[in-house]
């Protein structure tokens, strides 16, 4: 069983909330994805099966509307929202994304007190007050605004604007805010009995997501330089990324600490026939060989461990840094990452039935594996309105003639 | 932003953690159930000391191991105690503590623990409902478990470096912080709080094997999709696409530059009515007709002179009026901000009191950052700060474990206390 087993969350979410809905229904709950008619507007987001779009064709929508069910609802008529607030009555948590004061369907707060037991979710850009509350925004315009593109791009590439990257990290981010604020809430329910409604902005959470640029700027006002592969900091520092034989790249910033694992890491690059200069009797000293203070020691080292990378190749130099205790690492796409057989032993890959279209499809699976209530992936992504008549006739009781008339008018599917 | 008022409880009142964590992956974990409301109490080692004491900058001077911005920043509202896990009467200790609380958290490289004599079986040997997290770079199987990360290695193993950058650059941007340091340590909150919840219904425990790279492979779902279901690799189609979107297709989609050194706006028109209404603002209303603008697809064919026209026209302007001039026509626009922006002159985080003026024992009055999640019932909180080394020890050892004056001055000198 999942840890939200039995709990039922009404995710009215556009694509802000979509991976908080995900991460819910992985944990167990049963997630409806309540969508207009004519479908979620995720279903017209990029890569398309084939490259022929169409909303049963988004492989966006297949990854973040797994393990979801599909009630194709318009909130904005007034038998849509009636109908909304008898399932909200049954439901133990609502996730929704609308901006304060850009036409919502519903007021988050009425609807708490409307349903005491409740936990509703705003999950915004901004929030439900300030300034900017009701600002127009997109995924981009959070990580820019929100500080973490401020410290990504090149020291290297003159006259290059900070980078964003890529993906939509903004609502990744803040949606395992909105998952932990759910959880949360469900928790301190079973004691209390009550829900409550939880604001959570974006744009907030993007400011906790800036490491050491949020301790500099709280006490010292000190902006960071950013730079290519590695850190953003007060001060430049040396490059990380080193390309190797096979045209890849490997990043070494994770240098031994240890004394003995130095040596393994020396005897491993020596066995090679290179790297003479780093058997140096400094280079012995942790401090000498420590990254970011631009050290003549360090340039010494990292020259003949560039000569090392650029002879050889990727998944050797990796195992091998590893085997002696360094945390290199290859820079790989993902493609590349389901070729390692870690990951597959760890069981992280999944595969997913598409069973209309006879194919198996091999997901991204548990960002946790929790040891007694396993994250499960769930089915594959719900058809538009698949279960519609499910949710309106078996959970609310409307007869068929009712949904037919509720479909013709447009306010279901 | 309302911070805890006298008499509401935060939401995890009660619940207790042992917090082994160090660096920034596990204490951005224990930093989020602390503002929460759980006893976070970090154990430290004063031969083996989290760095993360000694990171710059040392606010007025003062020397570590209490005074560090990084530290206070990532480790407030917890408390700390200090044991040598090493010694018999330590390790007996911690085991002692572990049957008083709720929660383990570590991460550390996989083996540690197990070497210490605190693996799961062994912890629940003590408490039956204790709930383990191990945050680690490989997770606690798999031929690799013994390998080792940190954040950049990490991000650069998961794909999510690749997919950071400029498509003619020869390597990618990547992140310029430890992303996933926060994101596993946010990730393990989430499960720790679903742990707690399905504890409570059902008084079991469990073990969260956490790996930071599958934290971040979770993440590329649709580049990963595509390999799966179309077969093609990331790097075919010109990735990674700067500052572009591939996906949903979307132009303008880029930053610009404005007045001033090294400032950028990004402009992002995700629709034809957004892209109207740029036209409108901008003083060129023309574009909105000109046939390599009018429709989406002709913009994508021609974006490269469309980033190029609008960057001629937003350079030299004021970045943060221009905003508003495209938000008061709705066009997403916003600034790059780094953190120097977001503490002194974003008006939406003034708003909302994202920093406030706390009290530090050590270092004095400083700033603190905003909590993320806005309970209506049971507020979260700010309230203490990082904690000056073993700040805790006669509350933990006394008060909570029971142990005499005297027992408490034994272990002191026998570098169990330590």
């Amino acid at each position: 069983m999942g840890a939200l087993d039995g709990l039922s969350v009404l995710d009215c979410s556009d694509p802000r909330g979509h991976f908080a809905g995900k991460l819910l229904a992985g944990l167990g709950a049963d997630a409806i994805k309540v969508e207009p008619p004519g479908g979620d507007i995720g279903r017209s987001y990029g890569p398309f099966l084939d490259d022929q779009p169409g909303p049963e064709r988004s492989l966006y929508w297949w990854h973040y509307a797994a393990g979801k069910r599909s009630l194709a609802l318009d909130l904005h008529s007034a038998d849509g929202i009636e109908l909304f607030l008898q399932l909200a009555g049954d439901a133990d948590v609502v996730l929704e994304t609308s901006q304060p004061g850009r036409g919502r369907p519903f007021d988050p707060l009425a609807l708490s007190d409307y349903c005491p037991e409740l936990v509703v979710l705003s999950l915004t850009p901004f929030g439900q007050t300030g300034p900017w509350r009701d600002h127009a925004w997109s995924d981009a315009v959070g990580l820019a605004l929100g500080g973490p593109m401020g410290s990504c791009g090149y020291d290297n590439i003159p006259g290059t604007p900070p980078i964003r990257p890529t993906e939509h990290h903004a609502a990744h981010i803040s949606g395992y805010f909105a998952a932990t604020a759910a959880c949360t809430a469900l928790y301190e329910r079973q004691e209390s009995g009550l829900g409550q409604h939880i604001d959570i902005a974006m744009h907030e959470c993007m400011g906790f997501t800036i490491e050491s640029s949020a301790p500099w700027a709280l006490y010292e006002q000190h902006p960071l330089i950013r730079q290519a592969g590695r850190h953003a900091g007060p001060q430049p520092t040396e490059p990380w990324q080193y390309p190797t034989a096979d045209g890849r790249l490997i990043n070494i910033f994770g240098m031994p600490r240890s004394e003995a694992s130095w040596l393994a890491l020396v005897a491993f690059i020596q066995e090679h026939g290179m790297g003479q200069n780093l058997s140096e009797l400094e280079l012995l000293d942790g401090r000498k060989r420590q990254l970011g203070l631009q050290q003549p020691s360090v340039a010494v080292m990292l020259q003949d461990i560039a000569e090392f990378i650029a002879a050889h190749e990727a998944e050797e130099i990796y195992a091998g840094a590893q085997a002696a205790g360094a945390a290199w690492s290859i820079i790989r796409t993902p493609d590349e990452c389901l070729a390692d057989e870690h990951w597959h032993a760890r069981g992280f890959f999944v595969d997913v039935e598409h069973e209309e279209r006879d194919l198996t499809v091999t997901f991204p699976g548990a960002p946790y594996i929790l040891s007694e209530t396993p994250w499960t992936h769930g089915r594959r992504a719900p058809l538009l309105g698949e279960h519609t008549r499910e949710i309106l006739c078996g959970q609310l009781g409307l007869s068929d003639e009712e949904l037919g008339a509720l479909i013709a008018a447009g306010v279901a599917q | 932003m309302t911070d805890s008022e006298p008499n509401t409880k935060p939401p995890l009142d009660g619940v207790r953690v042992v917090d082994f964590t160090w660096i920034v992956a596990g204490p951005t974990c224990t930093r989020l159930l602390g503002d929460l409301g759980a006893e976070v109490i970090r154990v430290e080692n004063e031969q083996t000391l989290d760095s993360i004491r000694f990171g710059r900058p040392h606010p007025n001077g003062f020397d570590p191991p209490d005074s560090g911005a990084m530290f206070n920043w990532l480790d407030r509202n917890k408390r700390s105690i200090t044991v040598n896990a090493r010694h018999p009467d330590g390790l007996d200790l911690i085991k002692r503590l572990i049957r008083v609380s709720d929660v383990v958290v570590e991460n550390y490289s996989s083996r540690i623990l197990e070497n210490w004599g605190l693996s799961f079986e062994e912890q629940r040997a003590e408490n039956p409902q204790i709930i383990y997290v191990s945050l680690s770079g490989f997770g606690h199987s798999g031929p690799q478990r013994d390998y080792s990360t940190w954040g950049p290695t990490a991000q650069a193993l998961s794909g999510l470096t690749a997919m950071s950058g400029l498509p003619e650059a020869p390597e990618p941007a990547g992140w310029g912080y430890s992303y996933l340091d926060h994101m596993a340590g946010f990730t393990a909150a989430a499960a720790i709080t679903a742990a707690l919840k399905h504890r409570r219904e059902t008084g079991q425990g469990q073990w969260i094997d956490l790996s930071q790279v599958e934290t971040g492979m979770a993440l590329t779902g649709s580049a990963t999709l595509d390999f799966t279901v179309n077969g093609r690799r990331y790097r075919e189609t010109g990735n990674p696409p700067g500052n572009r979107s591939v996906w949903p297709q979307a132009a303008p989609h880029n930053t610009y530059p404005t007045a001033g050194d090294d400032n950028w706006i990004m402009i992002t028109c995700t629709s034809d009515a957004e892209w109207e209404a740029f036209c409108e603002v901008s003083d060129h209303p023309h574009w909105r007709t000109d046939r390599r603008f009018a429709t989406l697809p002709a913009r994508l064919r021609h974006e490269d002179e469309l980033d190029e026209q609008i960057g001629s026209w937003t350079a030299g302007q004021d970045g943060r009026a221009l905003m508003q001039r495209l938000q008061a026509a709705d066009v997403p626009a916003g600034v790059v901000q780094n953190g120097v922006d977001l503490v002194v002159s974003d008006p939406q985080m003034k708003a909302r009191e994202w920093t406030v003026t706390r009290d530090h024992p050590v270092i004095g009055e400083h700033l603190t950052d905003g909590l993320q999640i806005h309970f209506s019932r049971t507020p979260a909180h700010r309230d203490r700060p990082g904690p000056p080394l073993g700040e805790a020890n006669q509350y933990v050892f006394g008060e909570l474990l029971g142990l005499s004056d005297e027992r408490i001055a034994e272990l002191q000198m026998n570098g169990a206390m330590g």
